[in-house]
């Protein structure tokens, strides 16, 4: 469904992105990862017709997006990171002018903005301004919107960032019931790394690379194993200890607290509890999240 | 096409809804209208009637046409500068991924501030019972599509000043050395004439000049004035040596907008890249 092939993307004499390659099939949800400044906006921009690429070709739903930028234009819609409805006018006046802009026939127009609506849930604010709207309930709009024009792609850039964690699950449910009626093909970026778990694969991009591609399962279990945090009365004598006896991927003393990385975090502790001489206090076992793989390939977290 | 009138419609749809709006810009014209109308004109009558021996002169007459472009060339600039905050808040970009072609935009917009701006300078119309002012309807229904065509040039410059603009801190430079000059330099307020070689070449080259020439043409019955009258009043415009013709104001009129338009669209595509 996107096929990036080369991509390279100059501003002046700095590289935004340096010869990129990747695939999204039809019908999965693609995370798109990096910390801020690594490339992830302008590789969007290119992707959705905004920004013409240095060198490299891009395809979305088989249509070029420098030479068929409106084939293009046409297969995509875009939730935005900001806010782009007009909040003087009223919900159904907002999808109205969509369907202009996107030449939908006027028979079809009343139908499928009560489909939209329907899907996220607004049918009952549909003469309302949006201005009165909550955040939530924009953002709903936003994604009402974008499908309007039954895109192929459906881009979302940072779809729930400002708003508040019980809206945000709400805004998931919508994208995930749409992904199940639609199968439409997400591209999602996120700052929130526990919403990218519902990738089916995640890219992660860092100074204009894409540095790491997969599965979030297969991501996860590159970093060889789960963090054990241990604090006991005498830091210094349990790593010893570990050291001696056990077989550890990774050892490492932080704020007083023993990070021990092993393959499997259920083995080592039950032997470990048995053995050890120093007063333990306290025991973590941590399975390891997207943001230690970020934080492994960037060496970053995603906020910084 | 389609893409052109959901743009246009939009700008009426907020026009109508914001009624505050509406009515407050009112307020400059008329203040306008004070000054120039009431505190000048007694004594431009008095000098032009002194001056030609014309009895029956009415300096309203003459500033009416000039406030009502004043308000056309406001409120279309003003309205084109509102894709600035568009960029700003968003919704521009909603357009702009649009499949809507980059020139459609820049026309459905200009269509937009145009009529926004017909429709003050329209309703300025009320205001003339008041002033003592008639005018009869055939000329009425003649002026709507110059004042639209008007409308139209301002809009349009109002678009590509916009697209030059990075954001609206630019507002108030525009509005002091583009509009108001403007306006000073069109014979909107006050006649020009024996003015300095580089303040005529401006007042040439300035749009306003002629959608006020061409209004005061059609309002006023320029035939039955004398000369004297005629040339106090700078009713005798020329452009570089001949004398300037109702037809060649349209025509004037006409390639400015589409020439601003282009540019418009060239330095919005510039931009986006």
């Amino acid at each position: 469904m996107i096929e990036v092939n080369n991509l390279k993307k100059n501003y002046k004499s700095f590289q935004a992105v340096k010869n990129s390659n990747f695939r999204v099939e039809q019908g999965e949800i693609f995370g798109f990862l990096g910390p801020n400044g690594a490339g992830k906006s302008t590789t969007i921009n290119i992707l959705s017709t905004m920004l013409p690429p240095t060198s490299g070709t891009v395809t979305i739903n088989g249509y070029d997006v420098v030479k068929e930028q409106n084939r293009v234009r046409e297969s995509i819609g875009i939730i935005f990171q900001q806010n782009t409805l007009d909040e003087k006018l009223t919900a159904k006046e907002n999808l109205m002018l969509h369907c202009k802009f996107y030449g939908i026939s006027r028979a079809q127009r009343k139908s499928r903005i009560d489909e939209v609506l329907e899907i996220v849930d607004l049918k009952e604010s549909i003469g309302t301004l949006v201005e009165k709207f909550s955040g939530g309930m924009q953002r709903r709009l936003e994604i009402a919107r974008g499908l309007l024009h039954y895109p192929k792609v459906l881009f979302l850039d940072e779809p729930t960032v400002g708003l508040d964690p019980q809206t945000r699950a709400h805004v998931w449910e919508y994208i995930l019931k749409l992904k199940e009626k639609e199968n439409i093909t997400m591209f999602l970026t996120t700052h929130y790394l526990d919403e990218a778990e519902i990738s089916d694969r995640i890219a992660i991009m860092d100074h204009g690379e894409i540095i790491a591609i997969d599965t979030p399962k297969r991501l996860k279990q590159q970093l060889g194993g789960d963090i054990i945090e241990i604090t006991t009365s005498d830091n210094e004598a349990a790593m010893k200890e570990i050291r001696e006896n056990f077989d550890v991927v990774d050892l490492s003393l932080k704020d007083d607290v023993i990070y021990c990385k092993v393959e499997n975090s259920d083995a080592f502790v039950s032997e470990f509890i048995k053995t050890l001489q120093t007063p333990l206090t306290g025991l973590d076992i941590r399975k390891p999240t997207l943001n230690d793989v970020f934080l492994s390939f960037t060496g970053r977290e995603i906020r910084d | 096409m389609e893409g052109i009138i959901a743009i246009w419609q939009r700008d009426i749809i907020k026009f109508f809804r914001d009624r505050p709006r509406m009515v407050g810009s009112f307020s400059m014209p008329i203040l306008f209208l004070v000054v120039f109308g009431i505190g000048m004109g007694g004594s431009m009558e008095s000098l032009v009637r002194a001056g030609t021996n014309a009895e029956n002169f009415n300096y309203t007459e003459f500033i009416f046409p000039g406030i009502v472009s004043m308000t056309l060339l406001m409120t279309s600039i003003f309205s084109s500068l509102s894709i600035i905050q568009d960029r700003d808040f968003g919704y521009m970009r909603e357009i702009l991924v649009s499949p809507v072609s980059r020139v459609n935009i820049a026309i459905g917009k200009m269509l937009g501030s145009a009529s926004v701006a017909f429709l003050q300078g329209v309703m300025m119309f009320v205001l003339l019972p008041v002033l003592g002012i008639g005018i009869d309807p055939l000329s009425f229904l003649l002026l709507l599509p110059v004042m639209f065509m008007i409308a139209c040039a301002f809009a349009s410059l109002g678009l590509l000043v916009a697209s030059l603009l990075n954001s609206m801190q630019g507002f108030q430079l525009v509005v002091n050395i583009l509009v108001m000059p403007m306006i000073f330099l069109s014979g909107a307020l006050f006649p020009l004439n024996n003015m300095p070689g580089w303040v005529s070449f401006l007042v040439t080259l300035n749009p306003v000049t002629y959608g006020v020439d061409l209004m005061k043409h059609i309002m006023i019955d320029v035939e039955s004035l004398s000369a004297g009258v005629r040339q106090e009043m700078g009713l005798n415009l020329t452009f570089f040596g001949q004398p300037v013709t109702m037809t060649g104001e349209v025509f004037f009129l006409l390639g400015f907008t589409t020439l601003l338009i282009l540019l418009a669209t060239l330095s919005f595509r510039r931009a986006n890249s």
